[in-house]
């Protein structure tokens, strides 16, 4: 199972850009790109970070993909 | 130690590694020759500072553009981490491999100014690597 989030949309929504956004979390727009991108799977610490960061419940920022068929 | 502290210990170390192996380079030379080119001093430590103020001007430039968005964070460490990996399992498989088919192609020796080129293009190849991997 994939596990997939919503970090673009909830960034764009609050109109925070991604440099904003690497700046206050304290990782590099690479990082930030490839999660967005679903490329990288953040840490639990980053995880949290981003939770505390958007203020939105986890479910709502990350979620597993059911593989199809399921 | 602090941070700042660390960053001057540590480019202390390189500068001052780079400048002592640029005067190892003249006495070897010198040695082997039997002339020591100390005109060469000129150019071991005008290179040498002249490589740091050109890396400082480009990490100024860096913060300027980015801001303060680190350099390094958890997803960089980690792709250095399997590209130091590769690179382990490479040199140690590729070197036994090349030294494997210069036997079998019948040369017993190796001259070690020789070793030392290969070595520096290996070094070189390795920093290079890392520099990508640091930006992808």
């Amino acid at each position: 199972m994939k596990v997939v989030n919503h970090i673009k949309e909830i960034r764009q929504k609050k109109g925070i850009t991604q440099v904003k956004m690497a700046e206050d979390l304290q990782i590099t727009r690479q990082t930030v790109n490839a999660i967005e991108k679903n490329k990288y799977n953040p840490s639990l610490e980053l995880a949290l970070k981003l939770i505390q960061y958007f203020d939105v419940p986890i479910e709502e920022l990350f979620y597993l993909e059911k593989p199809e068929g399921e | 130690m602090n941070n700042r502290k660390l960053q001057i210990t540590i480019w202390s170390v390189v500068i001052g590694s780079m400048i002592i192996g640029g005067f190892l380079g003249v006495y070897l030379i010198g040695k082997e020759t039997g002339e020591y080119n100390y005109e060469m001093a000129i150019a071991i430590i005008g290179g040498t500072v002249l490589g740091f103020i050109f890396y400082l001007l480009i990490s100024m430039w860096n913060k300027k553009r980015n801001g303060n968005v680190p350099d390094v964070d958890e997803r960089s460490i980690l792709l250095m981490k399997r590209y130091l990996m590769c690179v382990l399992y490479v040199v140690l498989l590729g070197s036994g491999a090349v030294l494997l088919i210069l036997y079998s192609m019948g040369v017993h020796f190796i001259e070690t100014g020789m070793l030392i080129v290969c070595m520096m293009g290996l070094y070189m190849l390795i920093g290079l690597g890392a520099v990508i991997t640091k930006q992808l």
